[in-house]
């Protein structure tokens, strides 16, 4: 069964890495043609990302995928949601200090701000942010709040802060919104989430498992609109 | 190179770092798991890992340089009409490819018991993705303020959800969060500067960043219609 799906998950990358490799090769026929060398090196990259995937999924699939779908069932059968919005937050915020792109956004958001936000800052500011959201996608799944009462009001927040920033943040702040939601929190923490959904009575798996993502990806837009704003204010 | 092996390791090592000690910290004190489910679990860490490191070695030796050949040769022989279709064509191309945007493929095809299959998902994602990041390259040639349509896109996006059936919509926000990733990531960047680089006008650097943030507007969108069209 673990090797069957090695097979299925080697055809998906294949189709999943064509059109890029489609696309490339006609590009280099038509416009670009460069020395053989560089085609070379782009095929040995696209070949190493390749394998790098199936292996990724493969492990995904077998191991990540069914444990945290245990786990879920296991935590939502202990019923006590404080915890698991407790655990979440340590685990954001974890997540987030240990993501190398956060450290980048950080430098960047000092230089946008010359110097008024530290990097530092940036970054206590941003782990607290991610882990406040993770908490509170646990407890949404946990008593069953409607992910419109947590998106909703971000999203509206989001829109106001948009008119009272400068553009040079605005736009930081979005793409921060890229950084946070990476392979892991995707990976392992949708499907706990997915699980913990499926174990608890009351919830739907697809209404109440999935959002998380979305949740986490705002946490950064709002941490550093705001956090600009006040500072501006400062100046 | 080496040197760069070696920085890949770390960041692949960290990441995979707080996930162990979650888990770890959990199976002590909280839960009793089986052991084979923690061997899985283990192994299953170990193929990320792997996965993970190999994946992004291939994106730093070939595909970073793929995109900034492909920007930097579309400005210089291509007109406005032609960078956008590539851009399209390219945004669509990596999203596919994204392995967050897999993850959340598998997770719904799971879930929903094939009815929403991985692969129409994946489709959705990545052509809603690479029409609005040609729109976003447009923006910059036109010059529109990035706040004014980002604004306007969320409050799109709130409108639409509550026409959207109610289960599509988690997996809709989902998606735009997903496709921002190792391989989209550097790609639309490498655009970005390549046009920002052969504007006319000073630009700012408000141009080049929120590509991002617009482009995963797309997905969400994409998702919503198809979960009107499905109904």
């Amino acid at each position: 069964m673990i090797l069957s799906r090695l097979w299925a998950i080697t055809g998906e990358v294949i189709l999943a890495l064509t059109p890029l490799v489609v696309f490339f090769l006609l590009f280099q026929l038509v416009y670009a043609r460069k020395p053989w060398s560089f085609v070379r090196q782009v095929l040995t990259g696209t070949g190493l990302a390749a394998a790098g995937l199936i292996l990724f999924l493969w492990g995904v699939q077998v191991g990540f995928m069914p444990v945290a779908r245990e786990m879920g069932a296991a935590l939502a059968a202990l019923q006590r949601p404080y915890l698991l919005m407790g655990l979440g937050f340590l685990f954001g915020l974890l997540a987030t200090i240990a993501e190398p792109a956060v450290w980048v956004l950080c430098g960047q958001v000092e230089r946008a701000s010359a110097g008024y936000i530290p990097e530092k800052l940036m970054l206590v500011v941003l782990s607290l942010g991610v882990g406040l959201f993770v908490a509170l996608g646990m407890g949404r799944v946990s008593f069953g709040w409607p992910l419109y009462y947590l998106l909703l009001p971000g999203y509206i927040l989001a829109i106001i802060l948009i008119f009272f920033s400068k553009p040079t943040f605005i736009a930081v702040a979005f793409d921060a919104g890229a950084v946070v939601t990476g392979p892991m929190i995707v990976t392992f923490v949708m499907a706990l989430v997915v699980g913990i959904a499926g174990a608890t009575e009351g919830r739907d798996p697809i209404l109440d498992g999935f959002g998380l993502v979305a949740l986490v990806a705002l946490a950064p837009i709002l941490s550093v609109m705001i956090l600009g704003l006040f500072f501006e204010r400062k100046e | 190179m080496l040197k760069e092996s070696r920085e890949v390791l770390r960041e692949v090592g960290l990441a995979i770092l707080p996930i162990t000690f979650f888990v770890t910290i959990l199976n002590t004190f909280f839960l009793d798991l089986p052991l084979s489910s923690l061997v899985r679990f283990l192994g299953g860490a170990f193929l990320v890992a792997i996965g993970l490191f190999l994946f992004l070695q291939g994106v730093r030796v070939g595909l970073l340089a793929m995109g900034e050949m492909v920007g930097a040769e579309m400005l210089e022989k291509g007109n406005i009409v032609s960078i956008l279709l590539i851009t399209f064509v390219l945004g669509v191309s990596v999203t596919v490819a994204e392995p967050g945007v897999q993850v959340l493929a598998l997770n719904v095809d799971l879930v929903t018991g094939g009815e929403l299959s991985n692969t129409l998902l994946i489709g959705v994602v990545g052509i809603s993705l690479g029409i609005f990041l040609a729109f976003a390259i447009l923006r910059i040639f036109l010059g529109i303020s990035m706040g004014y349509i980002l604004a306007i896109g969320y409050a799109v996006i709130i409108i639409f959800s509550f026409f959207t059936p109610a289960n599509f919509v988690p997996i809709a926000f989902d998606a735009g969060g997903v496709t921002t990733g190792p391989m989209t990531v550097p790609f639309i960047l490498s655009i970005g500067l390549g046009v920002t680089s052969v504007l006319p006008r000073r630009s700012e650097m408000g141009d080049t960043f929120g590509l991002m943030g617009l482009a995963s507007l797309g997905p969400v969108l994409g998702i919503m219609l198809l979960g009107v069209l499905f109904q």
